[in-house]
C-alpha cells in the first residue's frame, strides 16, 4: 500500500495516470461506435499511418505528436473521400494508405543518423514520458471529444445502426460521418502516446467487446466499456511499474486476459458469445 | 404536380455507371392513401426506384415529389422499412431503447401502450439482436409508424420470413395503414401480395410498363412482358 502511494506521488506517474484516465475514457467510449460500425481495422490503419507523421516531426525538428496528429487527420479524410469517390472497398483503401504511411515513415527515419528514442516511444508507447505539454494536449482534446460524443450520442448511434434511416430521421449523415472519422483519428493519435502505434487500437476494441458480453442494454454498454478501459489503464500502469514491465503492453495484456475470462463466462452461461 | 398524389415521379433516369441506366424515363403518380406495390423481375430497378423516391439516391435526370416536396424536404413525414436491417447482433440494445432512440419525443408510456395494442408488449425488454426475422421486421414497422408518417416505404419487407409470418406481417401493415391513413409504397416480387393487399400497382422493368389498379393494370399481356412468361393474378374480394 505504502509503495503504491509512493508511486502515485511521483510527478511522472501523476502525469501518466491523469493522461491514462483521460484516454481510458475516450478510447473505449468511441470504441463502442467503432465496433458497432465494424471499423476496427480503420483504427489500426490510422495508428500505423501516423508513423509518417512521427517521422516528419523528427526530420523537421518539430513535435512528433503534433505532426502525427496532422497526418492522422489527413489519413482519415483521405479514406473518407476515397470511399465515396471510388468503388474500392474500405479495408483495401485502409490497407494501401496505412502501409504507405508506414513505409514513408521508415524511409524518412532511415535518413536520420543515430538512435531515435522518439521513434521507439511512438512505436511501443511511453506513457511515463508524458510531459506537461503532452498532458495539456491530451486533456484538452479529451474534454472536447467527450463533450462532442455526449452531444452527438443519438445521431452517432442512429448512424452506426443504419445510415439510410438515420438520414430519414434528420441526421446529416455525410457530415457526421466525416466528423466521426476526424474524431477517431484524433483519439487514436492521442492514444499512440500511451500505448504506441502497434497496440493503441486494442484499447479502442477490447473494452467495448467485453462490454457487449456483459451489458444488458445500450445505456450500460458505454458505462461498462469506459469502466473496463479505466481499470485496465490504472491497474496496468501500477503493475507495469511494480514489475518493471512495459506499460502499454501490460495494459493491453490485462484487457486480453479479461476478454478471455468474460468470453468463457459467456460461453458457459449462454453457449455463444 | 398535383396535391392529390402522395408520390409523383417525372422522367426519372438513374444509372450507377453512366452506361447502363437502371431507371429509364420513369413517370408515375401514387394517389394519397393508397397501398401501392412496385413489382418487376430481379434487376428491374425496384429497390433503386424506392431509394430514389426516398432521396437516398439522386437521379441523373427527372424529378421526384413526395407530398408535394422534394424527398429531402419531406423526410420528416416519411418512414422506411428496409429489406434487411443489417446490424451488429451482439450490440446489446433493447427494443425499447431502439424505439426511444428513433423517436426521442415519444414517451415511454406511449411506446408501451402502442406495442401492447399490437400484442408486442412482451418484446420491449428483449435485445434487438435476439429477435427472429419476423419479429425484427414487426419492430421495424412499429418504429416506422411511431412517427405517424404520411408515407411508408417498404422494400420487400417480408423477404426471409416464413409464410405464416409473412401473412401476419402484411396484416399488420394493412391494420396500420387503416389506423394511420398513411400511403404505403412497397416493393414486392410476389404477385399474391399485390393481389391481396395493394390497390395501386407500378410494373417496372427499368421502364414503367403499367400503373393503376391491379385488376386493370395487370393484364396477362403486361405480366408476360414484365416477367417474360405466363403469369396469372387472382384477386381476393375482401381486400382493398
Amino acid at each position: 500500500m505504502t509503495e503504491i502511494l509512493t508511486i502515485l506521488n511521483l510527478p511522472f506517474m501523476e502525469r501518466a495516470l491523469i493522461a491514462g484516465v483521460a484516454l481510458g475514457l475516450i478510447l473505449p467510449f468511441l470504441g463502442v461506435f467503432v465496433t458497432l460500425r465494424r471499423m476496427s481495422f480503420f483504427g489500426d490503419g490510422i495508428a500505423h499511418a501516423t508513423l509518417a507523421g512521427v517521422a516528419i516531426g523528427i526530420v523537421a525538428d518539430m513535435s512528433p505528436f503534433l505532426s502525427a496528429l496532422g497526418i492522422g487527420i489527413l489519413f482519415g479524410a483521405g479514406v473518407y473521400f476515397l470511399e465515396r469517390k471510388t468503388t474500392i472497398s474500405s479495408d483495401a483503401l485502409i490497407g494501401v494508405l496505412f502501409t504507405g504511411g508506414l513505409a514513408l515513415g521508415i524511409v524518412l527515419i532511415s535518413q536520420q543518423k543515430g538512435y531515435q528514442p522518439e521513434l521507439l516511444s511512438f512505436l511501443f508507447g511511453s506513457i511515463l514520458s508524458v510531459n506537461s505539454q503532452d498532458l495539456a494536449i491530451i486533456l484538452g482534446f479529451s474534454a472536447l471529444i467527450v463533450f462532442t460524443l455526449l452531444m452527438l450520442l443519438r445521431p452517432m448511434t442512429l448512424l452506426a445502426l443504419d445510415k439510410e434511416t438515420a438520414w430519414l430521421y434528420g441526421v446529416r449523415t455525410e457530415l457526421l460521418d466525416f466528423f466521426f472519422y476526424v474524431l477517431l483519428c484524433i483519439t487514436i493519435v492521442l492514444g499512440v502516446k500511451l500505448l504506441g502505434i502497434i497496440l493503441v487500437s486494442a484499447l479502442l476494441i477490447i473494452p467495448p467487446t467485453i462490454a457487449k458480453m456483459l451489458a444488458p442494454s445500450f445505456k450500460t454498454l458505454i458505462g461498462v466499456s469506459v469502466i473496463a478501459g479505466e481499470v485496465f489503464i490504472v491497474l496496468g500502469l501500477m503493475l507495469s511499474y511494480l514489475l518493471d514491465l512495459p506499460s502499454g503492453a501490460t495494459i493491453i495484456l490485462m484487457g486480453v486476459v479479461t476478454f478471455f475470462l468474460v468470453a468463457m463466462r459467456s460461453i458457459v452461461l449462454g453457449g455463444r458469445i | 404536380m398535383d396535391d392529390t398524389y402522395a408520390v409523383q415521379a417525372e422522367g426519372l433516369w438513374f444509372s450507377f455507371n453512366s452506361v447502363d441506366p437502371i431507371l429509364q424515363d420513369v413517370s408515375f403518380s401514387i394517389p394519397r392513401g393508397s397501398i401501392a406495390a412496385i413489382i418487376g423481375p430481379n434487376g428491374s430497378g425496384k429497390t433503386t426506384l424506392l431509394k430514389v423516391l426516398l432521396g437516398f439516391l439522386i437521379p441523373q435526370r427527372g424529378k421526384v415529389l413526395v407530398l408535394g416536396r422534394t424527398p429531402q424536404q419531406a423526410r420528416g413525414e416519411v418512414a422506411y422499412v428496409p429489406q434487411r436491417f443489417t446490424f451488429d447482433k451482439s450490440f446489446p440494445i433493447t427494443v425499447m431503447e431502439f424505439l426511444q432512440l428513433s423517436h426521442p419525443k415519444c414517451s415511454k408510456e406511449k411506446i408501451v401502450q402502442y406495442l401492447s395494442h399490437l400484442n408486442m408488449g412482451g418484446m420491449l425488454n428483449m435485445k434487438l439482436g435476439t429477435l427472429s426475422g419476423g419479429q425484427l421486421q414487426r419492430v421495424l414497422i412499429e418504429r416506422a409508424m411511431l412517427g405517424d408518417p404520411k408515407v411508408l416505404f417498404l422494400d420487400e419487407p417480408a423477404a426471409g420470413i416464413d409464410i405464416g409470418g409473412e401473412r401476419t406481417f402484411y396484416e399488420l401493415v394493412l391494420h396500420l395503414h387503416r389506423e394511420h391513413r398513411s400511403t404505403v409504397v412497397m416493393v414486392s416480387h410476389e404477385l399474391d401480395v399485390v393481389a391481396n393487399y395493394a390497390n395501386h400497382v407500378l410494373c417496372l422493368n427499368r421502364k414503367l410498363l403499367c400503373q393503376g389498379r391491379p385488376e386493370q393494370a395487370l393484364s396477362p399481356e403486361t405480366l408476360r412482358e414484365l416477367y417474360g412468361k405466363e403469369v396469372a393474378l387472382f384477386h381476393h374480394r375482401d381486400r382493398p
